[in-house]
């Protein structure tokens, strides 16, 4: 295999590529069909070389061959982080997502080949949609004996209470995926099917835009089929299907079970792609059997749902009580057809392994056909005649049978992980054997297949050994189109192995792109992938739990700043010998009052070092404190939410800044406590921080489209801004910071005004200089009167939502005075009046924000409970 | 026997709530053994509209919203049925017979109630329920003879102690305790039959509260009341469709129905398919829950009422 004659590379004769990979290449194991060389990997010793697409797609690698392939992984790597493609794999509040895994080289299909995939999918879609009408119809298949009752009525994806149910536009299922491998005899077989929630539509969509941008010559020279046509097939079919009045225009929504999904990001990047409307179950209500989305503007009928989420939780009135990730009445508005869910809930049991052994005689029997594209060979041990041969197959020592679960694992049904026969001891079988008969419904024997392996690119090994191989897994889909009619995706999804035989994300697995031969050029289809196949007309709705998202995103952003701002202040303060005890009571009262130490920390005043230090450590203590890190975190919680409303750049943006400021920590190796970082490094770290909020502080002024949705994060900064300078400017009055120059700066630069302020007052530290400055100010951002006026018409341009209810909490912020006289009288003692405003206007900040809270949040709780008896 | 039935369910809700959904199983199927005569239902606050329809059972069912605020919700369910006698019927078809009767085999027809074969959430099959079933399962039993055993045996082994259990309570929790109330009996006598591969389902339902006098009233009389039966294939085509019912909790059977003095609700595969009331709501955190049934013998001129 890997002992091919060593090349002989000298500097007179580089090596062709083709002969540089048939010399290097790894060989497929034996056995095993090799996708580069097109050939079934055999025993001798003798170095093939790449088949006809290989030989093809390398041909156009373009000037620099081989050596060019290096810098394109890094470059892929770069795009997958850009665009923020992750994967989480078992995904927590806060675990940071794994970068999704791509490998440079595209699985190749032939015209040819992918002609019988084609007309195999669809074939066994028609076959599948029979049968679902069939289960949820007149049930004739079981009772003429062609299906047992154990693997429809007796699976648990089998929704009794959806029976009955006509399918609303006149199919059951819309799409379903279908996972291939290449057999020995270099054909494509049938491992499994997926119809609840089938994955992949997204990542391949990422995948296809990143790997034929970096092979631009071979992606036309091959050339390859484009996939938007069936993209757009799909939206065109749903829109088709929906219950909507001639005329109006469907809208559809995409249901996610949520950002701590293994999925999510394709979720998102698939509704924006498609232009539906990227939601959770809390997002919906069934009002009098329709199905309605909580937005801002009020109650939005739905009439289209493309689920991610699994059947048995769709709906806790009527299926699994304990489900906070499904609509309650969604069943019953499904049955009286006020709303098509793609597919219709109750598929589950067509995913089931056991089924596949019945499809030829279903193909006989419904179609009169042969079926198209194999299935690996499946024995359900339930059926008596089956089961002796199930045994067999999985006593044998050379292929080997694997012995896999009936039913997914659910309730009181424990699961098990598949199991190969032939890595299996006498002992084991035996026991297997044992469980196989006292529970013969729920296994199911499979043939063991040698999977074809796809050459991959390792650009961490040294040249000569960099092309390895990989067992490979494809996903292909099919969906319906407006007509009616099935369309299988020309490409999909290929998932790479680890480990011989398995190919699963979650097992840290790969994936590539996959490309499938035109038979000419006439016939790629011109779509194009970059422009959105189904721009939307419509609005941009902005659901009552992105309103609430949005809005905190925008507080947590300005929060993350206030603290980062804070933070700095007092870390100069320890450098700085001109420190007076008012600053340094001022800084405390600022510091305790956000949260950012505990509340047992001694004040500055007291041990400047002692208070300096656990600022430092609550920096990126996110239990104890409500400092830098845990603000950051919020932040990024709340824009996660949302995501599908952020550019990649953006999100991308706010990742890095998180990811940065806890990978400086732990660069600094201040994970233990006695080892905190220096000030010097703490303070570069806030600074590289700073830059990275300015940043983003610029992307949500400047580059989110100004909606309704907006509005509420811009807000939710502006009240946030209004009470912690409020707070920090009263305090600055009591404690008489502002007769101490040094005080006096830092109240400006807390302010971020220092600039401003210098630019017009120069050296002249007056009282009255920082009030029309800071407070009268109608042009600084960062003044108080900056902030009420902008609130005030935010909150007024709100005034078509909730019954003009916004302009009564615009009323709530009291009016300035414009002359600085009047708020600090000269040789006042104390500005009475300028405290009260700073009171007042403290007090309207909080009332806005509960008001805003009570208008359009409170309906988004996800507080459903379920009673029976 | 004509039988008048009021079931009125009352829910104190803490704070109120704010928007509810809710599916209800109140309305009596029509059986061999049963006709409707009358039903109605009040929920209060009023819904803009009650759907009535059918689940996948055959069971009447209804769904309703409810958008305004309210502390208390109430559903009032009256019916009046006829009942009759169970039909005389015998079976001697052995357990293992059936048993074999629901095994696939390629092109032999399909049993429709094999639907009632598999485990479900409150009737999991368990080797412990056929272990603590074995002993009326001896083999070439018929299975009318072994299910009545299986069922009196249950009635002395089990008490009956009211709020012992709830519906969470799983059916092995109380096997292995020997106590709970009906539902647990039903489920128990379902799953031990399930276990040993024959159809078993869920019958919801009500007794007759007030008994001529010198009779002893029922367990189960004033509340909802559940028992269980078992299919017998060889009687699919009589006019109860082979299901003989089986009330572990008071020792009655018979063929399509224990006796006159029981109304059928609904039959499921367990209590979940058929509860008398289910519902998701939005607020109510807390909620108190008062239930009161009466079946009564009826003389009231229904003749004018629609059936």
């Amino acid at each position: 295999m890997s002992d091919v004659p060593v090349s002989r590379i000298t500097a007179d004769h580089p090596p062709t590529p083709m002969n540089w990979l048939r010399d290097h290449a790894q060989a497929a194991p034996l056995g095993h069909w090799d996708e580069l060389r097109n050939r079934l990997s055999g025993a001798s010793q003798q170095a093939h070389p790449p088949g006809l697409l290989w030989t093809k797609f390398i041909d156009h690698l373009g000037p620099d061959g081989l050596s060019g392939l290096n810098p394109r992984m890094a470059s892929l790597r770069r795009q997958v982080r850009d665009n923020g493609i992750t994967y989480n794999i078992y995904a927590q509040a806060d675990q940071p997502q794994r970068p999704w895994a791509l490998d440079l080289f595209p699985l190749l299909i032939s015209a040819q080949a992918w002609e019988q995939v084609e007309q195999g999918v669809r074939q066994r879609m028609q076959l599948l949609e029979h049968i679902m009408a069939d289960a949820y119809g007149p049930q004739t298949l079981v009772a003429r004996g062609l299906l047992p009752a154990a693997l429809v009525q007796g699976h648990p994806g089998y929704l009794h209470a959806m029976h009955g149910a006509p399918p609303v536009g006149g199919h059951f299922l819309s799409l379903a995926a279908f996972d291939l491998a290449r057999g020995p005899d270099g054909l494509w077989w049938l491992m499994s099917q997926r119809t609840q929630a089938p994955s992949g539509l997204g990542y391949l969509l990422e995948n296809r835009l990143i790997i034929s941008r970096l092979f631009p010559e071979a992606f036309e020279a091959l050339p390859v089929q484009r996939l938007a046509a069936t993209y757009q097939a799909l939206i065109e079919g749903l829109k088709a299907r929906c219950p909507v009045a001639e005329g109006q225009a469907p809208h559809i929504a995409l249901l996610t079970p949520g950002p701590y999904n293994e999925t999510y990001f394709e979720h998102a990047y698939l509704a924006r792609y498609l232009g539906l409307t990227l939601v959770q179950a809390e997002d919906l209500t069934v009002r009098d059997e329709g199905l309605f989305l909580k937005t801002l503007q009020g109650l939005q009928r739905v009439h289209g749902v493309l689920k991610r989420v699994d059947d048995t939780w769709l709906d806790p009135l009527e299926l699994r009580s304990d489900s906070a990730l499904g609509v309650p009445g969604l069943l019953q508005a499904v049955r009286r057809g006020q709303v098509l869910v793609a597919n219709t809930p109750g598929s589950g049991f067509l995913e089931s392994n056991a089924l596949l052994g019945f499809m030829p005689a279903l193909a006989q029997d419904i179609l009169g056909e042969e079926l198209v594209l194999p299935a690996i060979p499946s024995w359900w041990c339930g059926e008596a005649a089956a089961l002796p041969e199930a045994l067999q197959q999985l006593a044998r020592q050379d292929h080997g049978g694997v012995v896999k679960p009936t039913y997914p694992s659910e309730g009181q049904r424990q699961g098990f992980e598949p199991r190969p026969g032939r890595q299996m001891e006498r002992p084991e079988r035996e026991e297997w054997v044992t469980r196989i008969l006292r529970d013969p419904d729920a296994h199911t024997v499979q043939s063991w297949l040698p999977v074809s392996h796809q050459p991959v690119w390792n650009d961490q090994t040294g040249h000569e050994k960099a092309l390895q191989n990989r067992p490979v897994i494809l996903r292909v889909f099919a969906v319906v189109d407006a007509a009616g009619q099935w369309q299988v995706l020309p490409g999909g999804l290929a998932r790479l192995g680890t480990a011989e035989g398995i190919a699963s994300m979650q097992r840290g697995g790969s994936s590539a792109d996959v490309w499938v031969q035109a038979h000419d050029r006439q016939a790629v289809n011109p779509l194009s992938l970059l422009g959105q196949v189904a721009a939307t007309p419509r609005q941009r709705l902005v659901t009552s739990r992105s309103a609430e998202n949005l809005f905190w995103m925008g507080r947590y952003s300005e929060r993350t700043e206030n603290t980062l701002r804070l933070a700095q202040a007092v870390m100069e303060t320890v450098g700085n010998e001109a420190r007076s005890p008012g600053l340094l009571q001022w800084l405390t009262h600022c510091v305790q009052s956000q949260g950012m130490v505990p509340a047992a920390t001694p004040a500055a005043g007291q041990s400047l070092r002692v208070f300096e230090r656990n600022l430092v450590h609550c920096l990126w203590d996110t239990h104890e404190a409500t400092s830098v890190g845990f603000n950051l975190r919020a932040l990024l919680r709340a824009a996660s939410a949302v995501r599908e409303r952020l550019s990649p750049e953006h999100w991308h943006m706010l990742e890095q800044a998180e990811l940065e400021f806890f990978h400086a920590l732990l660069a600094s190796d201040g994970l233990h406590p006695s080892r905190l970082p220096p000030a010097a490094t703490v303070q570069r770290i806030l600074q590289g921080t700073s830059e990275r909020m300015a940043a983003l502080t610029g992307a949500q002024t400047d580059r989110m489209s100004r909606d309704d949705g907006w509005r509420l994060l811009s807000m939710g900064r502006l009240i946030e801004r209004l009470e912690f300078l409020c707070s920090v400017l009263s305090c600055a009055i009591e404690t008489r910071l502002l007769r101490d120059p040094t005080g006096f700066d830092a109240v400006l630069s807390l302010f971020d005004s220092t600039i401003s302020f210098h630019a017009q007052y120069q050296q002249s530290r007056t009282a009255e200089a920082l009030v029309e400055l800071l407070v009268l100010s109608t042009d600084n951002p960062r003044s108080l009167g900056w902030v009420a006026q902008t609130l005030r018409s935010r909150l007024m341009r709100l005034e078509h939502l909730a019954g003009g209810a916004t302009r009564t909490l615009a009323a709530r912020l009291p009016a300035a005075p414009v002359q600085v006289q009047a708020l600090w009288p000269a040789h006042a003692a104390q500005p009475d009046a300028l405290l009260a405003l700073l009171s007042a206007y403290r007090q309207a900040a909080r009332e806005i924000s509960e008001g805003l809270s009570a208008l359009f949040f409170t309906h988004s709780t996800p507080s459903a409970r379920s009673i029976s008896h | 026997m004509r039988l008048s039935i009021e079931h009125d369910t009352r829910y104190d809700y803490r704070p109120a709530v704010e928007h509810a959904q809710h599916t209800a199983h109140l309305q009596p199927r029509v059986t061999a053994l049963q006709r409707v005569l009358h039903f109605n239902l009040e929920v209060e606050p009023r819904p803009v509209q009650i759907h009535q329809g059918h689940d996948a059972f055959g069971n009447p069912q209804a769904w309703w919203s409810q958008d305004t605020s309210h502390e208390t919700l109430r559903v009032l369910a009256r019916s009046v049925v006829e009942t009759a006698v169970p039909l005389n019927l015998r079976s001697a078809q052995t357990w293992e017979e059936v048993r074999e009767s629901f095994r696939y085999r390629s092109g032999q027809r399909g049993d429709a109630q094999a639907t009632f074969l598999f485990g479900s959430h409150h009737a999991p099959l368990d080797e412990r329920f056929a272990r603590y079933a074995s002993a009326c399962f001896p083999r070439g039993r018929p299975l009318q003879e072994a299910a009545l055993a299986l069922m009196q045996q249950m009635h002395r082994d089990f008490r009956y102690v009211s709020q012992s259990t709830s519906i969470h309570t799983p059916a092995l929790e109380a096997l292995s305790t020997r106590q709970g109330v009906c539902q647990d009996f039903a489920h128990i006598l379902i799953a031990c039959l399930r276990s040993l591969g024959l159809a078993a389902r869920y019958v919801s339902g009500y007794l007759l509260t007030q008994v001529p006098e010198g009779q002893e009233r029922l367990i189960g009389a004033d509340a909802s009341h559940a028992w269980a039966s078992v299919y017998l294939p060889e009687l699919s085509h009589s006019a109860c469709a082979g299901w003989l019912d089986l009330d572990p909790t008071n020792d009655r059977w018979g063929w399509g129905g224990p006796g006159p003095d029981y109304v059928v609700l609904a039959w499921g595969r367990d209590f979940s398919d058929v509860s008398p009331l289910r519902g998701v709501l939005q607020g109510g955190q807390s909620h108190a829950l008062n239930v009161g049934v009466s079946v009564k013998p009826d003389e009231s001129d229904v003749a004018g009422l629609p059936a």
